[in-house]
């Protein structure tokens, strides 16, 4: 068996197991690639209160269900880290920091976003001794102790209260004035009534303190500019997501903050290259949309393959000269020109292949022969020689170029 | 390399009877960071069969071992050399950083 994979999925969490689920029913080679748990973010999330049809599983429970479901269906998952991609070929190459090299046809990036950072001294210095960020984790640790929450989106609220069960209080830094959290309003109305729960408002954090462990932060009103210490033996940082596409940059498209600009099909700047679930721009950062966008981009991705095949069978492997029509059904001009050419290549004695590409329906042909109009008619030579007609005259050149060529 | 699983009692005979130099790990099953960490030890300590103990402790199961150390969170590494405490490494942690100090508390 070939060991070039058709689909290469990097990430395990939700969106790459549900893209392993796609491809592995398709019969695809599929590889999932994961550096850390399999289930991504979704394994360290306690509650999971709403994917449609599970009203109170936990995060590991239904991402491990997830996950066998895909190697049911015959899909690899392995542990390694994606190092560096190598998308110019058709077959495009992974690097894993074990040191492996995958081969594969479609490649679905499926890396979710990690916690932000807020940059401050002392966060580096005390992360593991006091800085935190991740409640599931080690709120355990703070039995009877105070803590500092930074953020107040639904993670940080939720967190905050679910810490509230191991501290003897919790105190939230929000950046906004006096009563305006960012989370939803369920989650906001039962922190206010939560009376371990302080809150400072119109605030940030600007430094953390401590000697072996946190003591402390420094606090700044963004009202006043008065600043004050405050005692605390752990901080808790939720102030939202990077997503972790730093060995795309400069390979894949994406926006200021690094997520990965795709359309409906899931397509990223690069042919046969999808993003799925969180690392995308993207409305709505959860579970049921990450599987929606998973399952997506391994179907777009198996298309993209079949086209690929039929090109090579039909194109690459042909005995006559091919020519290549691009159309498009809502252009008039290249209907028409369908028909003319038509004509054209029995008036030739059917000397060529004459092959209809709908360009609204695949890029991927007219990519690799940098076609951008409609029509466009391609005379193949060769397997990369090849001549265009594009112009207002293209079927009487064609047509001259037919008599002397043929 | 799977690392060896320790509690209470086996983690007193390991890190003070027998006294090797060596590094324990504290993490829990669902800590994302730990599954990264740990991975990372268990490759590590391929390379020092014999000349470096690797170890693991599970905090939800040895909790008590957990609060002994005050620790303020998981993953961390503690390293040990002749039952004395050689200080800890904690969060997420490149291969590099764990390899030194390893070098480090062997070398005394
Ligand atoms: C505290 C919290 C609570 C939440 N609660 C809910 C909830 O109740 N309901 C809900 O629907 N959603 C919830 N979410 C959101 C949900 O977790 C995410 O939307 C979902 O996990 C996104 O899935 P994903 O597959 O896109 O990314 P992720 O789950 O982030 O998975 C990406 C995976 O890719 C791996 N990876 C990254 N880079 C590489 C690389 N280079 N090589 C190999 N692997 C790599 C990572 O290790 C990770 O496992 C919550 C999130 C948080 C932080």
């Amino acid at each position: 068996m070939s060991n070039i994979y058709d689909i290469v999925i990097i990430g395990g969490g939700p969106a790459g197991l549900s893209a392993g689920i796609y491809g592995g029913r398709a019969k695809l080679k599929t590889a999932i690639l994961e550096k850390g748990t399999v289930g991504g973010m979704a394994a360290t999330t306690r509650e999971m209160v709403n994917y449609p049809g599970f009203k109170t599983s936990t995060g590991p429970e239904l991402t491990k269900a997830m996950a066998d479901h895909a190697r049911e269906f015959g899909t690899e998952i392995n542990k390694d880290e994606v190092k560096d991609i190598d998308l110019n070929g058709e077959i495009k190459v992974i690097k894993t920091k074990k040191g492996k090299e995958y081969q594969t046809r479609a490649i679905i990036i499926a890396v979710g976003s990690q916690p932000r950072l807020l940059n401050i001294p002392g966060e580096k210095e005390f992360r593991g001794d006091g800085v935190s960020y991740c409640a599931t984790c080690d709120a355990e640790c703070y039995e009877g102790l105070h803590v500092v929450v930074v953020g107040n989106g639904d993670a940080a609220i939720e967190e905050a209260m679910f810490i509230t069960k191991y501290a003897s209080k919790v105190t939230i830094i929000v950046i906004h004035d006096e009563g305006t959290l960012d989370c939803n309003k369920l989650s906001a109305e039962k922190a206010f009534k939560n009376d371990k729960i302080e809150f400072i408002w119109k605030s940030v954090v600007t430094e953390i303190k401590g000697e072996n462990a946190v003591t402390g932060v420094t606090i700044k009103n963004l009202k006043t500019g008065i600043i004050q210490e405050l005692q605390t033996d752990g901080v808790f940082i939720y102030v939202g997501m990077v997503p972790e596409t730093g060995f795309l940059k400069g390979k894949v498209e994406m926006d200021e903050r690094g997520y990965l600009s795709c359309n409906g099909l899931m397509e990223t700047s690069v042919s046969g290259v999808y993003a799925a679930g969180d690392v995308r721009t993207k409305y709505l950062r959860q579970v049921s949309t990450a599987v929606g966008d998973g399952a997506t981009a391994a179907v777009a991705a198996e298309r993209y393959i079949a086209e690929q095949e039929s090109f090579r069978n039909y194109v690459l492997n042909s005995d006559k000269p091919i020519l290549m029509a691009f159309w498009d059904p809502v252009v008039q001009e290249s209907l028409d020109l369908l028909s003319v050419l038509e004509k054209t290549v029995a008036d030739h004695g059917d000397a060529v292949n004459l092959i209809k590409i709908d360009m609204s329906r695949t890029k991927m042909i007219a990519q690799k022969y940098n076609v951008s109009k409609v029509p466009t008619v391609l005379y193949l030579q060769g397997k990369d020689e090849f001549t265009v007609f594009d112009d207002e005259n293209c079927i009487a050149k064609l047509d001259a170029f037919l008599k002397r060529n043929i | 390399m799977k690392l060896k699983s320790l509690n209470a009692i086996t983690f007193e005979e390991e890190i003070y009877d027998n006294g090797q130099p060596c590094l324990v790990v504290f993490s829990r099953k669902n800590c994302h960071v730990c599954a990264e960490v740990v991975p990372m030890l268990e490759e590590a300590a391929e390379n020092y069969i014999d000349s470096f103990g690797f170890f693991y402790v599970d905090v939800e199961d040895e909790s008590d071992l957990f609060k002994r150390f005050s620790l303020r969170g998981v993953p961390q590494i503690l390293f040990f050399n002749n039952g004395e405490y050689q200080g800890k490494l904690g969060g997420l942690l490149e291969e590099e950083r764990v390899v030194e100090k390893i070098e480090e508390v062997r070398m005394g």
